[in-house]
Parts: structure tokens; sequence; C-alpha cells
């Protein structure tokens, strides 16, 4: 195949991602640049006194602690989980290995609010948690588990973890088994070896599958919407909140250039992490 | 003019080049190898020849209609891949179809082709099987068979045989060599195989790091190289470092040889092993012969030859005897006797 | 030391337990007979299937989200496919630029495409419509089938495309006849993934829809807002089932981790 006329097959993919994608996000950051007037409509002009107010707000601040934090908790939490299942995965021999990944991506495949509606179904009022608890007769009355920030850190961990499994079999590529049975043969136990020769060679992987779960934590609406129940208030809500029930466009621009490079410091951090690791 | 003439053909892939200058001339009916290292550019010819590269300088005629720029798929050569390359999704006899039906030629006529076709690489019935469900041997002869059914102005082989066993390479090169002369088909193969080269072709170019060496008849390759590098590559040789007497003649392990010593600078004699015979150390030896005495380190036998290895007073000779004559016994000395005429000097290599 | 041991073998399937208790509990409810989320129900019914039959909202937000879909994929095939065949096998200069540029839309969170897209297609009057909810979700899924398809035209050997040539087949002959089926099966994991991609967006959706055209996430999503019973449970058996088969297909076909990994 000629390889001047192959050029041209890019010509009508070029020109949606130009026109769908590239031209609207040069618009959200123009319309960072406008005012909001005192009755609410927006005045077209180039100035930086919406960007100054945003930053200004004690809620932004609290907003950004809020994301931090239900990120930070999400992620830890979900890496927790996640690196088991993909050593697990790395080393199983089992013949099922295959079916067993698809389980573990799985969920990423399904709609985010079939699987918020199923953490409301367990950790809910009446839900399997307190219901097991109290016919245990741990608890009396049921503890608040959503609606809140423990619900939306468990939602949250859950819908982060796939993506952290895939990373983290991504980044296994290195850890050689032979390195760990080196180890075994040289007389360290079990416990001894992961501590001392799988924990460490699986850094790396640790630190850029925890950026890029934070990064997700970060930007995620759904699940921070309905299982905090109107509760839990981070920039992502927020920025939905200015954009649709506001209409307050040069505010959720804004906020959106503000998450957008608190996610790209967020990034550059762990790859900085996972480089320096790695030596 | 020659029926295929390659001249001055040039290729650079960024800061390397691939084929630097390379021009050869071709007649109709014959089979040429382009014998070489890996890397020395005899595939990017090969596939310049095809159409799947284009030359950054020189030119390509085919019967006198320059193609240099022509693409591949209105060049009409025959190319057969390493990788036999047959299209997986299509049966034995779609993959040998594929280019007639290109062609727009009639369905029976497709058909009565391919049976022929596929007769001739002794594949007959397998016609409905696909690619996977043959054997590597059966897939060769496939992307033989559908190299050959489009009546090819040129066949082009790039090392079809390097993925069968030793023993089915065997028997596809006489194949291979039968059906290229009976057809008449004017024939380029690629070859790091000397062997190959030896014995499927009526030349063999020799390439190396992107130009070629040598051109000429296998006897001319093997008895004449007219480079070191030739001379090193194509069979073995003894490398043996000689220097000149106060007369200007060559000196080997302390012996007059009477070989003509090359002009200026240090070199090295190349013996050929089996071109060596090993003589009690009493017996004379005629005129024009070329002799040296060392102590037998070890022999090993191999099969259908012996390998004796020989320390003289500078170095080693290795030397092939025929299996079934008489074992020197090691650490006897003995004689090392060869025709004069066998001892070719080149200039050493300054590295 | 062989597999995985028992220790580690014992901790994920912990975390197995827990990743597919959502979607167990889901299923489990949509056969509840209660009128409420209530967890183990009291009893079992099929009512709230039949509830969904006759719930006209999440009907036609159904519909809606199965024709949005059917488009974007159409759409997203059409543009991508000739893309990736491009940005594969072409060998012209820029290329890897250009590859970074079709793929950047992924790297954006969709919070910020919807909200970038919202503001862009008010004015144009395209939000809550079909065409505009159509181009919102190919901001995703034609990234997705480039980045995907490129990675199947290049692991196609150059051989056998080389092969067609020297036979004698045009450019496009060797398009249509070689590399197009050779990488069908792709192509077809391809279009389910994209598929079930347009069908679940949510975040894009919810920044595009109004009242007039809502998709299915969409409304699930107002519906939970308003009310919990197991009225969704029974819509999530549904969606759960259909990702099921597009999830079988494609394993079947490419891998799933090869699919929607990187």
């Amino acid at each position: 195949m000629s390889d001047a006329r192959l050029k041209w097959l890019l010509l009508p993919a070029g020109l949606f991602v130009l026109a769908v994608y590239a031209w609207p996000t040069l618009g959200l950051f123009r319309n960072a640049f406008n005012e909001t007037g005192p009755t609410g409509a927006m005045v077209e002009t180039w100035s930086l006194k919406t960007t100054a107010e945003v930053l200004a707000d004690s809620f932004t601040f609290e907003l950004t602690l809020n994301s931090l934090w239900l990120s930070l908790s999400a992620t830890l939490l979900a890496l927790a989980l996640s690196y088991p299942v993909a050593l697990f995965l790395f080393r199983t021999n089992s013949r099922f290995r295959g079916l067993l990944a698809v389980v573990a991506i799985m969920p990423m495949l399904i709609s985010g609010v079939v699987r918020v509606f199923g953490w409301l179904a367990i950790l809910g009022d009446r839900g399997l948690v307190n219901s097991l608890a109290q016919s245990f007769g741990l608890i009396t009355a049921p503890m608040k588990l959503v609606f809140n920030w423990t619900g939306v850190t468990i939602g949250l961990a859950e819908s982060i973890m796939p993506y952290m499994i895939l990373a983290l079999l991504a980044g296994f590529g290195q850890l050689d088994r032979t390195l760990e049975e080196a180890s075994r043969s040289l007389g360290a136990t079990p416990m001894r070896t992961f501590l001392r020769v799988t924990l460490p060679l699986s850094l790396p992987a640790l630190a850029l599958a925890a950026g890029l779960g934070f990064v997700l934590s970060m930007s995620a609406y759904i699940t921070p919407k309905l299982l905090g129940g109107g509760r839990v208030f981070v920039l992502a809500t927020e920025i939905f909140e200015q954009a649709t029930t506001n209409t307050n466009w040069p505010v959720a621009s804004v906020l959106a250039i503000y998450t957008l490079v608190l996610l790209l410091l967020l990034l550059a951090a762990s790859n900085l992490a996972a480089r320096g690791l790695k030596r | 003019m020659s029926y295929l003439e390659l001249s001055g053909l040039q290729k650079r892939y960024r800061d390397a080049v691939a084929v630097d200058d390379v021009s050869l001339s071709v007649e109709k009916g014959e089979a040429v190898a382009l014998l070489g290292p890996s890397g020395c550019g005899k595939t990017t010819t090969l596939r310049m020849l095809a159409g799947l590269v284009d030359p950054d300088r020189g030119a390509i005629r085919l019967d006198g209609a320059e193609v240099t720029r022509l693409p591949a798929h209105k060049r009409n050569m025959g190319y057969v891949f390493q990788s036999y390359a047959l299209f997986p999704h299509l049966s034995v006899a779609r993959n040998v179809g594929f280019g007639l039906e290109e062609r727009r030629v009639a369905k029976a006529e497709i058909a009565r082709r391919v049976v022929e076709a596929l007769a001739m690489v002794r594949l007959s019935g397998l016609d409905q099987r696909r690619p996977r469900e043959l054997s590597g041997g059966q897939q060769q002869r496939v992307a033989l068979a559908r190299s050959l059914v489009i009546r090819p102005s040129v066949l082009l082989l790039d090392e079809s045989l390097s993925n069968l066993d030793a023993k089915l390479r065997d028997t596809m090169r006489h194949e291979i060599r039968s059906i290229q002369r009976s057809l008449g088909i004017t024939t380029l193969f690629v070859t790091h195989d000397q062997v190959e080269a030896l014995t499927m072709c009526d030349r063999i170019a020799v390439m190396h790091r992107g130009r070629i060496a040598q051109i000429g008849s296998p006897e001319d390759i093997y008895e004449r190289p007219a480079t070191r590098f030739v001379a090193e590559f194509v069979g073995r040789a003894n490398a043996l470092p000689a220097t000149r007497d106060a007369e200007g003649r060559v000196v080997l392990w302390g012996e007059r040889l009477p070989v003509a010593a090359p002009a200026g600078g240090e070199f090295d004699l190349f013996v050929r092993p089996q071109r060596i015979r090993i003589l009690p150390i009493s017996e004379p030896v005629a005129d024009g012969m070329a002799r040296v005495t060392g102590k037998v380190l070890r022999s090993v036998f191999v099969g259908d030859h012996v390998e004796v290895l020989v320390e003289g007073a500078a170095g080693q000779i290795q030397v092939e005897l025929q299996s079934g004559t008489a074992l020197p016994q090691e650490g006897a000395e003995v004689a090392l006797v060869w025709r004069a005429r066998d001892t070719l000097p080149f200039p050493r290599e300054t590295a | 030391m062989n597999g995985a041991g028992r220790v580690l073998s014992s901790l994920a399937g912990l975390v197995y337990a827990l990743i597919l208790a959502p979607i167990a509990i889901v299923v489990a409810l949509a056969f509840s007979a209660d009128n409420f989320i209530l967890f183990p129900p009291s009893g079992y019914s099929l009512r709230w299937f039949r509830a969904l039959g006759a719930h006209g909202p999440l009907l036609s937000a159904l519909w809606l989200s199965v024709q949005i879909a059917s488009v974007v994929t159409v759409l997203s095939l059409v543009i991508g496919v000739p893309a990736a065949l491009a940005l594969a096998k072409g060998r012209f200069s820029g290329r890897d630029a250009l590859t970074n540029f079709f793929l950047a839309p992924l790297l954006l969170p969709t919070l910020i495409t919807g909200l970038a897209l919202l503001l862009f297609f008010t004015p144009l009057r395209l939000t809550a419509t079909l065409p505009g909810l159509v181009l919102g979700h190919m901001t995703v899924t034609v990234p997705f089938v480039i980045r995907m398809m490129t990675t199947a035209f290049s692991t196609l050997p150059d051989d056998i495309e080389a092969a067609a040539a020297t036979l004698g087949a045009e450019p496009w002959r060797v398009v249509r006849r070689v590399t197009l089926p050779l990488v069908t099966p792709g192509l077809i994991a391809c279009a389910c993934l994209c598929f079930l991609l347009s069908f679940d967006e949510t975040v894009i959706s919810l920044f595009l829809s109004g009242p007039r055209a809502a998709t299915l996430p969409v409304e699930m999503v107002r519906y939970v807002e308003g009310r919990t019973d197991p009225l969704v449970a029974a819509l999530s058996v549904v969606l759960i089932v259909a990702t099921l088969i597009v999830v079988i297909i494609v394993e079947r076909l490419v891998g799933i981790a090869r699919a929607v990994g990187k």
C-alpha cells in the first residue's frame, strides 16, 4: 500500500477530533475568562476575575481537600485489595486463570449505575451488612454506611479496582519468578521473600497504579453523587452543579481547569515516583 | 542487454546504508544466488526487485523496460517469503489461485492452472486444506506454487528453505532446482547458506556490507575467491599469517613457499583444509608444492571426514582427510603438503 | 515455588467476593417481592420485571440508548478504522505525533469533555438531541476504536500483505481481500465494546441530556436519586446479561484484557 495515500484515511477522524473534541476543549478554556454578571447571565470578556474569585473562595479549598482526601482513601483501599488479586493472577498456574482475569476486569464494563445500586443494597440501612449485623445482635440501630463518605469511599475503591489490577499486571512484567525462587533457595521464608524481593520489585507498578487510581477517583462523578446522597461535596460534583443547575459556566470552566491542573501534577508525581523506585 | 539489469541500486535507512551500489545482470532462465551473512543487504535488494522497497538511487530494468518505480502489484514477480506469508483465511486452492483471480482470469482456467501448479509441487488433493493444517514443508510448496502459477517474469526466493529441517531442506533444494530448470524461469535466491547457493544456482553473487563482493560460478567463488571476505565466508579456510624474506618470497613457519607474494603490507595465506595432505616428514615433494612441518595435536572423527589439527612453528593448521585413510598418530612430526596454486594470499585486514 | 500459594489465593478469593458482591446482590434483588431495597428479600417474585415492562420512561430511555449506541458504533468504526489503518501501516513523517493526537481524548476525564461539549453544544442547540448525544459519545468511542484497531492492524505480519501485492493485488484490493478479513475478529470485538461504551456512557450523557432526550443510564440515575426500589435491579439484570454477552464475545475473539488494556 502506498504510504502517501494512506494519510488521507486520517482525514475524517482528524476533522472529528478537531471539531468535536479539540475545539470544544479550547472553548472551555475560553469560558474560564468570562464573568458572571449580577443577574447570573454570562458576560463575555477576557478577565481573570472569575479565576480569582474561585481561587479565593474558601469553599474551593474545602472541595479540594475533600477530593484529595476521598481519592487518597479510595486509592489506598483499592490498592490494598488489588495487589493480592494482581499478584495472584500473575502467579497462578490455574487453568481458570483466563476466566479469573476476566472476572477481575469485568466490573469496568458493567454500568457504574448498576454497581452503585448494588452498593446501596449492601450498605443501605436495610441492606446486607446492617441486616446481618442486626441478626447477630452486634448492633441495634442500623449503621450509616451510605449517603456519607464511607459509602463513597467503598464504591469508588471498587470502581477503580479493575483499572488498578490491569496496571499492576502490566507493571509486574519485570517481576521475575526466578528471583523469588532464588530467594527461597537461599533460605528465606515465603514472608521474608515477599518483603525483601517481591514487594520492593513491585513498587514501581504500585506507584503507577496508585497514580491511575487517584486520577480516576478525582474525576469520578457518578459514585460521589449517588452514594453521597447529596451530602458529599467534591470538585467533580461541584463542577457538574455549577454547569447544569446553576448554569454558571465561567465558574464551572475555572473549576474544571483547576481540577485538570491538579490531575496533571498528580500524574507527574506518580510517574516520577515510579521512575525513582525503578532506578 | 541482459533480461534483468540492476544498476547502482542504493537504499539507506535513517543512518544505516542497507544496500550500497549494487549492479547485477541476469540472463533469461538463469538462477542467481545472493549469498551473504545477515545484514549484508541481500533481502533489501530482493525486496527492491519486487517493488516492496523503493530504492533511493539506481535502476531496475526487466526485459528492456524500466520498472524501478513500478508498484509491486504491477511487476509480475513471484516472491516466496521466508515466512511463506500464506493467507491464513483462504484454502490452499484459493491461496494458489489468488494471483490469477487478481488478473481476472476465467474461473475454469484458474481451476485448471491451480490443479496443475499443485501437481507440480506434489500437493494434489490438499487443495481444500487451510494453511495452518499443513506441515512446514507443505506450506513452503504452497507458497512456491502460488508464485509460479502467475507465470512470473522473475521468481524471487527469500531464505525460503531456512525454516525447514535439514532433511527436508535437502529434498526441497533439488525439487526447486529441477522445477526452475524445467520451466526455464529466471530466478534469484537470497540465502545465507552456502550449500544452498552452491547447489541451486548457475551463478552466485556474494554480498558484503551492502555491496557485491564477487560474482561468478559456484566453482569460481569457491576456487578463486576475489576477496578475503569471500574466502572466509564460502567454505572453510585456514588463514595463515605469512611473511616475506629478503628476496621477496613467501615464508610460512620458517619454510619458503613457491607462492607469489602480494604487493606491500602484511598478509595471510588462505588454504582450504581438504586441499592439504599429510605426509611422512621424510617424503620428498614435487615442484609447485607447498610444504611445512608440524606436530599432530589431535584428530577428530566427524563421520564423513576426519579433522586433524597440526601445530607448527607459528600457529595451527586444520586438515580435513577422507575417513578411511590412515590416521596420523597424535604427537607425530608430519609434513603438510598442498599445491602452491591452492594457496590464496590476501592482505591482512586492519580492523 | 509453584502457583500462587495458599495465603495469596485465600486473600484473592476474599477480594473476588467483594468485587462480585454488588453484582450478585443486584441480581438477587431483581427477584425480590418487597416494595423497597431489603436484603435478603422477604420473598421472591418476578413482579419487578413486570413493572419494568410497564415503565414508560425507562423503556423509552432504553430504546434511545440502543439507537444512540448503534449509530455511534457504526460511525465510530467508519471513521476510526481507516484512521487506524493509516496509523498502523503508513510510514509518513509525524505518525507518532498524529497517534498521540488521536488518543488524547482518552486521557481527559469525561467530566471535562462533558462540560466542554455542554458549552459547545448549547449555542448550537445540540444538547438533548440524538445528534448531540451521538457526537458526545463519539469523543470516547472514536479514540477507543483507533487505539484498539491500530494495535490489531500492527500485529498483522507485513509479509502477508506484501505477498498479496506481489501476486498482483492493487492496494485497496489488498485491504479488502487480506487486511480486513484477517482483522475481522478484532473488528467484531471492537464493535461490541464500542456499543457497550456508548450504551453505558453516563457522565457525558448527564451533561447533554434534557427532559426530552435521556439515555438509559441518565434515566437510571434520576430514578435512583428519587426512590430506591428493586425496579432498577431488574433493569440492571438486563444490562448485566447484555454486558456478559459482550464480554464473552470479546474474550473469545481477542481476549478482554488485551482489548481494554493499553
